[in-house]
């Protein structure tokens, strides 16, 4: 019984190998990207969970509720470290300090000649506690060698890259941004890739609080999201009450007499890689809205194949019913027929499994050009085995069970007849249903395609309010001594012919660093909102270009004394004509009065995410760590090289870094980008699935019609009036789809866009387009199959049987 | 009429050569009532299909109205057959999904007629063929010689000058089919010429010629 069951189907298939070919390779489509979906979604899930105490670690973070809103940072003032340790005995505390994109330095570290790193994945500062509460397996020494300063752990991968073999590793010496020397005491197994703490050079905390070249410093009234305290709980108390005991603290550690209140709450670790209000240690945090649209994205990818499958396999039962009718007689029964059916479906659901894993296979390895994932996933594991099993069943029992219905329902008289045609079995309207579901399905994805894509095009395009155009930055550093030789650099690199402009700064206009003070303006009481500062020298407005709306910049002599507001803040500030500011007194976080000489018209300070917001430009030297350069040259690598070599001989110390303005700005949005092209993969491909539905569809359509066409071709119809037969039921059906994707795209897709301060806003002619792209493709699909009938010869089709 | 000289008809099947229709030389006149009867596979259906212009004779001359067919480009040939030609089928090939009014109608879609002008021409088929009150019932709600009735008024509705029918009768009971010749006869005398094709002597006897054929000659 079962052999002959799968020599039908194996024939069925091979004898109807477009429909077998459409059906399997669409499914194939739609189970492989449900599974790197899964892959990806199951990725990101796993952040961390690998850490014993997963559950019970908490990251305790800065809530600053102003008149603007509430802001949260990552970090928490230095002391509160030491007080929480005091308030909180029960609970084991560890604070650690995170240094992004430091030099490390091996080998002769005394030469200039020594080999340099620069770490992008960063250096971490941690005390001993640090390991009681994330775990690690130690290779060698103990996490009691951080209790000195001067001690450094490094990972194994850390040490093989600096020294060849971390066994030689041990009591090597390290040199941290030319200011730090670090005696390697221990190393530590690799970090996982899948964890927002990485760990792979970790100085003892001790270092970092007597090191000069950071600003340890033991007053409340600063915050920097380097510094970061994590607890961890014990079993028996709960989370609540400590949460509670945290809020009442706050009065007690900060001074919440101005309008912003400061207090500290608790962020669970399972919440740091979703939580977009605060940045993670790692490399990105992605919101659990983005998995969730992710694997709304892979459900509708596989609902669309399932109801290619049913649409399909309905309309093939016609051509079954011959065989059902035989069996009935012969003495089948329906539940026989029924399962035979089914059985049937498992086979090519099995088939497109095969094919799904190996179309997965064959993708991985591009995942990480799209996503943030920087290990290849693997496909093989308990999980993703058992999630394929599962769709396999899913997806037989969804798109097999209503066909096998319809099949094993047959009445043999009418079977035998070949009275049955696809009207009579009544599933018109259901497949009709579906293809308007489909496309409903498609027309969203085409929708939220455009309008993300022109969302990013519009940030890319953008007017920034100032000239991004072949400027490059040139990352230097705070510390004295490179402080010391910034103007001769700078003056140096002005004599390069490829250099036209150069400006020393803390920053470049659009950023997304957030240096914010409380300030005072006119010599009145402190402001109720938060001042942005930028600093940068005299040519900061020329080399970025930017306007002025009254005033102008201070002069290269004049540094000390005069700043430059924006355009936000006068407004902010109530004053309708920026001439009036000019000449006006401000300062900043109590310090001393200085003059206002200019208002920049706004540019954009941040991303295009947020507001611009009040800015102030002043030239304190001591925070310049940029050189940004105008460049001539239209070969920029040669400038690159030429700028390189001036760095090498002002800098030998220090490893060479740079990169062009406008990169930087489409890093901004490199989350945004990756949806972008999501979407663009995913749309394509749902596209492409409702189309092979579509082609199924019609090529059994035409089976269907060839009475109806031949005897309107003897009534005398042409050949246009046929294919407008065929066409105008599938335009019906894509209009209802449009009705119904129109509001449901929109609601999506604003809802998106208001990630943004700036943003398109979605016009009538994205639904237009998304309607004749669909409109456009289906016809294609159509056309061919139905032109085909439209030509056949009347007397053929008519031919009475 | 018509006018058929030396029309031949042939397919090629496994490199010998099968006529279908041999050195058929025929006139008709307007106004015959003509009965085309003969054996299974005789070319009885070919030489409908030819004369009605859904199939090309291979060799000879087929002259329409002093026509020649052959030689028309495929637009005016379509114009011709869509002005003077009407279809009747053994098995009705009513559009399943279209009612009887809709069914009717639709020839004169493919003709250009205004819709007040259709909707007063399937009136007036309705009312000659005393189906006014079925004018909205499909085709499986009838019976099959009021469904062949509705199929003959279809091919009417347009006023044609020609009518061609493929065994009208072949699927009907003797009474359903005697009906249907009584028709024939009612619109040959108002003028329509009528070619059918037919197995029974009695409905050949309908007509006012008698062109019998056996392995697509004509036998005289």
């Amino acid at each position: 019984m079962m052999t002959n069951h799968f020599k039908i189907a194996f024939r069925s298939l091979k004898r109807h190998k477009a429909y077998s070919f459409i059906n399997i390779s669409g499914l194939a489509i739609g189970i492989a990207s449900c599974l790197i979906i899964f892959l990806v979604v199951r990725y990101e899930l796993s952040y961390d969970t690998f850490r014993p105490s997963y559950r019970n670690i908490y990251h305790v973070i800065t809530e600053d509720k102003g008149p603007d809103g509430t802001d949260y940072t990552p970090g928490i003032p230095f002391p509160a470290l030491e007080a929480l340790r005091t308030d909180f005995p029960q609970v084991k505390l560890t604070g650690l300090y995170y240094a992004y994109g430091t030099q490390v330095s091996v080998g002769d570290i005394q030469n200039s000649a020594a080999k340099k790193f620069i770490e992008e994945t960063g250096v971490f500062f941690c005390e001993p506690e640090y390991f009681d509460i994330f775990n690690a397996t130690w290779l060698a020494g103990n996490a009691s060698v951080l209790k000195d300063p001067g001690q450094v752990v490094l990972a194994k991968t850390m040490a093989q890259k600096y020294f060849g073999d971390w066994k030689t590793a041990i009591g090597k010496m390290i040199r941290l941004e030319n200011a730090m020397d670090l005696k390697v005491a221990g190393i530590i197994e690799d970090v996982p890739f899948n964890s927002d703490f990485p760990t792979s050079v970790i100085g003892s905390f001790e270092t970092f609080k007597n090191s000069r070249y950071y600003s340890y410093t033991t007053d409340w009234g600063s915050t920097t999201s380097a510094f970061q305290v994590f607890m961890k709980m014990p079993e028996n108390l709960p989370v609540e009450n400590v949460q509670t005991q945290l809020k009442g603290l706050a009065d007690k550690y900060y001074s919440n007499t101005g309008p912003h209140k400061i207090s500290n709450s608790l962020q669970p670790l399972s919440e740091i890689h979703f939580d977009t209000r605060v940045p993670g240690l790692g490399d990105h945090v992605t919101s659990r809205s983005t998995l969730m649209t992710l694997s709304m994205i892979g459900l509708l990818i596989i609902v669309m194949a399932c109801i290619n499958f049913i649409n399909l396999s309905t309309a093939q039962a016609v051509t079954r019913s011959k065989e059902i009718g035989v069996k009935k007689v012969l003495g089948s029964n329906r539940k026989q027929l029924f399962f035979q059916a089914l059985g049937e479906t498992n086979l090519i659901v099995l088939l497109s499994a095969s094919l799904a894993l190996v179309i997965a296979w064959l993708a991985l390895p591009f995942i990480k050009h799209i996503i943030s994932i920087h290990e290849e996933l693997s496909l093989f594991s308990v999980q993703s085995v058992v999630f394929v099993l599962f769709i396999v069943i899913m997806v037989t029992a969804l798109s097999g069970s209503y066909p096998a219905l319809i099949l094993s329902g047959f009445k043999p008289a009418a079977a035998l007849k070949n009275r049955i045609s696809s009207a009579t079995i009544g599933g018109i309207s259901l497949r009709r249903g579906l293809v308007v579901v489909q496309f409903a399905i498609s027309q969203i994805l085409i929708v939220g395609t455009i309008v993300a894509v022109s969302q990013m095009e519009y940030v890319r395009t953008a007017d920034l309010g100032f000239n991004k155009e072949a400027l490059l930055i040139v990352a230097s550093t705070t510390d004295s001594v490179a402080q010391a030789r910034h103007e001769t650099f700078k003056q140096a690199l002005l004599q390069l012919p490829e250099v036209s402009m150069a400006s020393l700064s803390s920053d470049i206009p659009s950023s997304e660093n957030n240096a914010g003070t409380n300030f005072a303006f006119d010599h009145r009481d402190d402001e109720d909102f938060t001042l942005y500062t930028k600093q940068g020298d005299a040519d900061y407005f020329k080399t970025f270009g930017l306007e002025f709306a009254a005033g102008g910049p201070y002069t290269a002599t004049d540094t000390t004394g005069s700043v430059v507001v924006n355009e936000t803040l006068i407004r902010k500030l109530n004053i309708k004509d920026p001439q009036a500011a000019v000449g006006k007194q401000i300062r900043t976080g109590g310090g001393k009065w200085k003059t206002i000489v200019g208002v920049v018209k706004d540019f954009k300070t941040n991303s295009l995410r947020e507001e611009v917001k009040p800015l102030l430009i002043a030239a304190r030297k001591s925070r310049f760590c940029m050189v940004s350069l105008k460049l001539k040259s239209t070969n920029l690598a040669k400038s690159q090289q030429a700028i390189e070599k001036v760095w090498d001989k002002f800098y030998p110390e220090y490893a060479y870094r740079s990169v062009f303005m406008d990169d930087n700005i489409e890093d901004f949005y490199r989350q945004e980008r990756q949806m972008a092209l999501l979407y663009k993969i995913f749309s394509g491909l749902a596209i492409f699935i409702s189309c092979l539905g579509l082609y199924g569809l019609v090529s059994f359509m035409t089976v269907q019609k060839t009475k109806e066409v031949g005897v309107r071709k003897v009534l005398g119809a042409g050949v246009g009036n046929i294919l407008l037969l065929f066409s105008k039921e599938f335009t019906v059906l894509i209009g209802v789809a449009f009705v119904i994707a129109v509001p449901v795209s929109w609601y999506v897709m604003s809802h998106w866009l208001n990630n943004f301060a700036y943003k398109i806003t979605i016009s009538w002619t994205v639904f237009a387009i998304a309607m004749a792209i669909s409109l456009i493709i289906a016809w294609i699909s159509v056309g061919y199959k139905a032109l085909r009938a439209a030509l056949v010869n009347p007397v053929k089709s008519l031919r009475t049987e | 009429m018509i006018a058929l000289n030396h029309i031949y008809k042939y397919v090629n099947q496994g490199g010998t050569r099968v006529f279908l229709l041999r050195d058929i030389s025929l006139n008709i006149a307007q106004g015959e009532f003509i009965s085309i009867m003969g054996p299974s596979g005789s070319g009885k259906t070919t030489l409908l299909n030819v004369m009605g212009m859904l199939d090309e004779a291979d060799e000879g001359e087929y002259l329409f109205l002093d026509q020649p067919v052959k030689a028309l480009k495929e637009k005016q040939r379509s114009a011709l057959y869509k002005q003077h030609i009407g279809f009747v089928f053994q098995a009705y090939h009513l559009i399943d999904e279209l009612t009887v009014y809709e069914n009717i109608e639709t020839p004169l879609l493919y003709k250009d007629y205004k819709s007040s002008e259709r909707s007063a021409m399937v009136c007036e088929m309705l009312d000659k063929f005393n189906m006014v009150a079925k004018k909205d019932l499909f085709p499986h709600q009838l019976s099959g010689g009021q469904q062949q009735l509705v199929g003959i008024a279809r091919a009417i509705v347009s006023k044609p000058t020609l009518l061609l029918a493929d065994e009208p009768t072949g699927n009907l009971n003797s009474q359903q089919g005697q009906e249907i010749m009584e028709l024939f006869k009612k619109l040959n005398s108002e003028g329509l010429t009528i070619i059918q094709v037919t197995h029974s002597e009695k409905n050949a006897a309908y007509g006012s010629r008698i062109i019998n054929l056996s392995d697509g000659r004509i036998e005289n």
